[in-house]
């Protein structure tokens, strides 16, 4: 009787317990830290030095600062050097995870196959074992690669987990790291020395990026975060980094003191950055509806004391710099710094849309809040001509949004994004500014609950792209979307107070898209002016085809026309709305 | 006697601001700590954590220190100046030949 041999079952897996998501945090800590004790060293440089007092004392002053300085300037460096090695231990760790994924499937499959072979021969005749013999051998050979596989991975644990060890170990002791960093010069500050000039292009400022090495670049980002992450030309995931380390330095001082120690603006800014933070994660908290995976967020602005203390934040859902679609929400009324989580929800619930209609492409939406929006509401505050109805915020704020549209263009290297500006309320005569004013660099305009799009502005044409591609969406029900010029009607006429016609009056030759809600109405009409952004509502399915290029799938309304007789008609008011599905979650 | 200008109580300040800062910075590197990594890499984070949260922590207390060092030379050169002006106003009174 012929015997088959069959292999032994695979080793099993050694276990990993591991967070990366929790050793990236810890990484970002690091690089705060290094961040603070960075600007000591700055301060010791620079500040402290007390120019107008000569005497023994400030003799003495001046003589004992100098170590303190470079004992700051020499942990900077070696703290920011662990917190990078930390950086690359935790997408090691990530790897390493999945590969550990892989393997536990891959000895499954043989344990499987090697019962089933065993199965086999114990039902098998003598006429079978040569057949059962050379299955035995190819599964034998995949054991054995299997086996070799496991081994490179457990040694890859192992190395890794020594290296990581190490670079802990080297700098344990001041002793350590004055040895190793005592008088060295920080890589950043021959970076900074040939920085383009404020006012710079975003292009001049690219390349100037792209002359750095990496470790200038992963030093200018610690050691002076605030020179690069609003800067346009610098690209999102380093903007992102360095706007990291500024947020969550800002929430340690801060946050850190009691409130009673803190200014009036500290208190602001210090509600802003706890916005910001709120934002991050809000988006981070969301899953990307084709992997499952977290959504990416990316933190492109971050400026807590802009704007008399408004501030200015803007966070992306997605990765900014690689997305093959880029969306910019541009928010209206009542926006200021502190709204981040509010509108993080919106550009997370638009990438989620984005992503359920077509996961074939990739997708960044980020909320925008890079302007000096009007402050008030008109359905908590009344109206109040002063800030909502005047234009001269939404010009700058269009200025604004250009420069960040060309730093977007510039800062992306390959194929160039397909990208939309997506105003809402006054956003959206923001939006027309920047297209109007400053020839946005988009290639889709899209205005939802639009009061107008600015008085200079009579025609879809006249906003710098095709015509083609300006879309306006409006609920009929919606009051701010009502306050457009009609027909021969223009606020204008009084006092100058309008924001321009009408955008999805026929006149003005936009292409309107359906956006009813299927609970339009009720008491408050103002309601009606922040669904545009719900999942399963007619405008974001519409709003999501226009931002991923789908257009023949865009649902198009009849326009509002304005007859001679009586006033403006909206025939969407008569239509039943409709509830497309956006999302599955 | 040496002047001690308004500059070194700008200063002082900005050495406290220094030592909030860094107080911050300790308390980041702490909360860094050592979860998420493997048993074999934890030990050393933790290590690693503790020693430099104290690093942050003694470079704030120096800072903290500095700033001290300047009010005490204030303080020293105001109370010198006060004890000059009271000597001041009394050699006032022998200044002009009373008799």
């Amino acid at each position: 009787m012929t015997t088959v041999t069959v292999p032994a079952e695979p080793r099993t897996v050694p276990a990993l317990v591991v967070d990366p998501e929790a050793i990236r945090g810890c990484g970002a800590d690091l690089r705060a830290a290094s961040a603070q004790i960075d600007d000591l060293g700055t301060f010791v440089a620079g500040g402290a030095r007390i120019g107008d007092w000569t005497g023994l004392g400030a003799t003495s002053y001046h003589d004992a600062i100098g170590p303190t300085g470079r004992r700051a300037d020499a942990m900077s460096l070696a703290l920011r050097a662990v917190a990078r090695r930390v950086d690359a231990h935790a997408d090691e760790m990530a790897r390493l995870r999945t590969g550990r994924d892989d393997l536990v499937d891959a000895r499954t499959d043989l344990i499987r196959a090697i019962a089933t072979l065993r199965a086999e021969i114990a039902a098998a005749t003598e006429a079978d074992a040569v057949r059962l013999q050379l299955e035995s051998d190819g599964l034998a050979r995949r054991v054995t690669a299997f086996e070799q596989d496991l081994t490179t991975w457990v040694d890859a644990v192992g190395a890794e987990e020594t290296a990581m060890a190490e670079a802990f170990d080297r700098v344990l002791t001041l002793e350590q790291v004055e040895r190793a960093y005592g008088g060295v010069a920080d890589p950043a500050d021959g970076a900074l020395a040939t920085k383009p000039p404020a006012g710079a292009t975003p292009e001049a400022v690219n390349d100037w990026w792209d002359g750095l090495t990496r470790e200038q670049q992963l030093a200018v980002v610690v050691a002076a975060p605030g020179a690069i992450g609003n800067l346009p030309g610098i690209p999102a995931r380093d903007r992102h980094a360095a706007n990291t380390v500024a947020l969550d330095r800002d929430l340690a001082d801060w946050g850190s003191l009691h409130p009673d120690l803190l200014t009036d603006d500290e208190r602001r800014w210090l509600d802003n950055a706890r916005a910001a933070d709120e934002a991050r994660r809000e988006i981070a908290s969301r899953a990307d509806p084709a992997t499952g995976e977290p959504i990416t967020a990316q933190v492109y602005l971050y400026d807590p004391a802009a704007f008399d203390g408004d501030g200015r934040i803007a966070v992306s859902a997605g990765d900014l710099g690689t997305a093959d679609n880029v969306a910019v929400v541009v928010p209206g009324l009542g926006t200021d710094a502190t709204s981040a989580p509010y509108h993080a929800d919106r550009a997370a619930t638009l990438y989620e849309a984005a992503r359920t209609l077509d996961h074939h492409q990739t997708n960044a939406t980020l909320f925008w809040i890079g302007y000096d929006a009007p402050d008030n509401l008109p359905w908590e505050d009344g109206w109040d001509a002063a800030g909502v109805v005047r234009e001269d915020l939404a010009e700058a704020g269009g200025a604004r949004l250009a420069d960040t549209v060309d730093g977007l263009r510039a800062s992306r290297d390959g194929e160039p994004a397909h990208l939309t500006a997506i105003g809402h309320s006054y956003g959206s005569t923001t939006v027309g500014h920047g297209a109007h004013d400053e020839g946005l660099a988009v290639d889709d305009i899209v205005v939802v609950g639009s009061p107008g799009l600015g008085g200079d502005t009579e025609h879809a044409s006249e906003l710098g792209i095709d015509p083609g591609h300006v879309w306006a969406g409006a609920n009929s029900n919606d009051p701010v979307a009502d306050l457009g010029n009609h027909g021969a009607f223009h606020l204008e006429v009084l006092g100058g107070l309008g924001l321009g016609d009408d955008p999805v009056e026929d006149d003005f030759g936009a292409h309107r898209f359906q956006a009813e809600s299927t609970s339009r109405g009720g008491p408050n009409p103002f309601l009606d002016h922040s669904k545009y952004f719900d999942h399963d509502t007619e405008s974001l399915a519409n709003i999501t085809r226009i931002v991923n290029g789908d257009y023949d799938a865009v649902r198009h309304a009849d326009h509002v026309y304005d007859p001679w007789l009586g006033g403006p008609e909206d025939p969407e008011a008569q239509r039943r709305p409709t509830a497309p599905n956006t999302f599955d979650g | 006697m040496e002047v001690v200008p308004v500059s070194v109580g700008v200063a002082s300040r900005a050495w406290d601001e220094q030592h909030l800062d860094l107080a911050a910075a300790s308390r980041q590197i702490d909360r860094a700590g050592s979860d998420g990594f493997t048993a074999a890499v934890s030990g050393t984070a933790a290590r690693f954590s503790g020693a430099w949260t104290r690093f942050a922590g003694d470079l704030g207390t120096d800072c903290e220190s500095r700033a001290d060092g300047l009010r005490a030379a204030i303080t020293e050169y105001v109370a010198t100046d006060d004890l000059s002006f009271h000597e001041l106003l009394a050699l006032g009174a022998y200044l002009t030949e009373t008799r």
